[in-house]
């Protein structure tokens, strides 16, 4: 995987709809080189000045782009990630939310296949401060450039703990959305590992949330192979009733499987310091680095 | 979306699986009527979602139409986990020397449907012994297969037919419906090595419920779920006097956190979605605001594509309407000093962190 540079061309699918008009718009004041948008039968439109073309492959011809932002609808995303990668996207940012657990699956089957990475569904984005890279819909002000390497089961905690990082001095090298559903495009080990090697990372903080078993696997990761970095997690969902889904897809803990405890303990087990509030954050990472 | 015992073996039947004769009852005047058209003995089976029903006293095997009365009356009146049953569901029992596990699920961790079998039914999943777990193909499986997890769980020959026929038909059922989990446990093995399903569990892909209008009709809604949902709140209740309110799943349950470690008590959860407007705020307000037990709000709002202005005209619409309940809120992020403007002079009690604001509301100050 290659993270997109400062300048890099970026395709917005669905961009003349009502979130991808906005989010082109903020995404261009952020300094995104936002240069094509694709939607069937809106060929020849422009939006915030940017050519809108009717198929991804159009775009990708006429501008180079190699990632993209997604915000097709849920019954119709499915096609519009096939599109995407069938026309040599190799990043592809699904913001959409409630698509189905069979039409992810499918996604994640053809992108192992076509050597592409996906971020999310049901995610804020990501988001490079450095290189003035927003591939999303996250609040610009909560982030900063700077060295710890963030990843997040969900949106606005992510914008929560980034601020809260920002506020302390603590800068971000890169801030990753996974999603919210129980199927990610790329999973949380996968982040780990890839931030492992970015130069200008020098901690991560990983968010995690009740339900699946990411972060026991996270932790199982740590342990077996090893992190050449200081890790600080932060769990939300510690008082959440079972049985219930709370708000995302994935959020549901059955019976004692994806409980916030068993996440927190095994993520200690490995060596994580785990932060019991997001206000916790920024003092577990600056006490790491001392 | 869970369905119930009854709503899933009434697929099961749809799919060609055996069920035992069973008859659902809506209330103990009928429970002399269907005990008489079934052959004892029978098994009442409370129909509610929560797990551990049979822990709980929720099932109860009879033999005759006085003792199946006076089991219905104590399940009907049973809450198992804060849940009575509408119906109950009186079913032949079946004579089985053995019990088998048999589901089709979701491996969220290896982002794969997986058969997953035990030659011994039991409570808990996770600690079987001599589980086989099989990756399957979104596309579906074949008798080889299934003929394969027969095999890897030493089933003896008899059983080997019924068994693949049940694992075929388990399998089309949950890719067709598009379930995150269909499961038969206990899988019964009768004497004369016939398969029966004695219970069922059914969970449907909330996100694919568009392609599934089948499944629309199926539940009976509380009141305030059935209203957050049309709003598209993701709502939820929990029975305390603190009602929470945010922006996005992960700070709600972040923000259930901190008042639960401050000792308060949450009467729901309550995520208002991305972007939320001024007209969304109030609605939300007003529906917690109606919720029994509620006697205080907390409003916990960190502002990217929702503005914080638009919350705080909502938060000044419904105070205006002289019917609410107290408010305590934090509201950080885009436009926060001009939502603070917004808020000069009103009821809402304003606090500048979550903690601050969770540690006065659960104060009750």
């Amino acid at each position: 995987m290659m993270l997109p540079k400062k300048g890099d061309p970026i395709l917005v699918q669905n961009m003349t709809g009502r979130y991808g008009r906005l989010h082109t718009r903020l995404m261009l004041d952020y300094g995104t080189n936002v240069a094509a948008g694709a939607a069937p039968g809106k060929g020849g439109q422009s939006v915030e000045g940017v050519p809108v073309y009717n198929t991804v492959q159009e775009a990708v011809e006429k501008t180079g782009a190699r990632a993209s932002v997604c915000f097709v609808p849920a019954e119709f995303t499915l096609a519009a990630g096939e599109e995407a990668l069938n026309a040599g996207v190799k990043l592809l940012v699904i913001i959409t939310e409630r698509v189905p657990i069979r039409d992810e699956l499918r996604l994640v089957e053809l992108a192992q296949k076509s050597g592409a990475c996906i971020v999310g569904p049901n995610c804020p984005g990501l988001i490079i401060p450095s290189q003035k890279v927003k591939l999303g819909i996250m609040p610009a002000p909560s982030f900063s450039p700077g060295n710890v390497a963030l990843f997040s089961r969900s949106g606005t905690l992510t914008y929560e703990i980034a601020g809260q990082l920002t506020g302390a001095g603590l800068g971000q090298s890169v801030a990753v959305g996974i999603g919210g559903d129980p199927i990610n495009g790329s999973t949380p080990i996968e982040w780990m590992d890839f931030v492992q090697n970015m130069e200008d990372t020098n901690a991560v903080v990983a968010v995690g949330e009740i339900g699946g078993d990411a972060e026991e696997r996270l932790a199982r990761h740590i342990e077996k192979a090893g992190y050449s970095k200081p890790v600080v997690a932060y769990i939300a969902g510690r008082h959440a009733p079972k049985e219930k889904k709370m708000g995302h897809a994935g959020a549901i803990i059955y019976g004692n499987y994806g409980t916030a405890d068993s996440k927190i303990s095994a993520l200690r087990g490995a060596g994580v310091k785990v932060a019991m509030t997001p206000m916790e954050v920024p003092l577990l990472v600056r006490e790491s680095l001392r | 979306m869970r369905l119930f015992e009854y709503q899933a073996k009434d697929l099961f039947k749809q799919y060609g699986l055996p069920v035992p004769k069973s008859i659902l009852v809506n209330d103990i005047d009928g429970i002399r009527g269907a005990f008489a058209s079934l052959k004892p003995p029978v098994a009442l089976k409370s129909q509610v979602l929560a797990g551990g029903r049979g822990k709980a006293g929720g099932i109860a095997l009879v033999n005759d139409p006085t003792q199946a009365e006076r089991e219905a009356r104590r399940i009907f009146d049973l809450s198992i986990g804060g849940e009575k049953p509408n119906s109950l569901l009186l079913e032949e029992a079946y004579p089985h020397d053995k019990e088998l596990y048999l589901s089709v699920t979701l491996d969220r961790g290896d982002r794969a449907f997986v058969t997953i079998a035990a030659s011994a039914g039991g409570v808990d999943v996770e600690s079987m012994a001599g589980k086989v777990i099989r990756r399957m193909s979104l596309d579906g499986i074949d008798s080889a297969f299934a003929i394969e997890v027969a095999t890897m769980l030493k089933l003896p020959p008899i059983q080997v037919g019924p068994f693949v026929s049940i694992l075929l038909s388990l399998e089309r059922l949950a890719r067709e419906k598009e379930c995150e989990l269909a499961e038969i446990n206990p899988l019964a093995v009768g004497k004369d090595g016939f398969l029966m399903p004695l219970d069922a569990k059914v969970i449907v892909d909330d996100n694919a419920l568009f392609r599934h209008p089948e499944f629309a009709k199926l539940h009976p809604e509380d009141e305030f779920e059935g209203e957050a949902s049309r709003q598209g709140f993701a709502f939820v209740r929990l029975g305390g006097d603190i009602a929470v309110v945010g922006n996005g799943a992960g700070l709600v349950l972040s923000t259930l956190d901190l008042v639960g470690d401050s000792g308060g008590n949450p009467a729901c959860f309550l995520d208002l979605g991305g972007g939320a407007q001024q007209e969304r705020i109030e609605a939300a307000l007003r529906l917690v605001n109606r919720l029994p037990g509620v006697d205080r709000i907390l409003i916990n709002i960190y502002g990217g594509i929702t503005r914080t202005t638009d919350v705080a005209a909502g938060m000044n619409a419904v105070l205006a309407e002289g019917v609410m309940k107290p408010i305590y809120a934090r509201v950080s992020g885009a436009e926060e000093e001009e939502a603070r403007k917004l808020l000069a002079g009103s009821a809402v009690r304003m606090y500048s962190t979550a903690p601050e604001a969770v540690k006065a509301v659960v104060k009750g100050a």
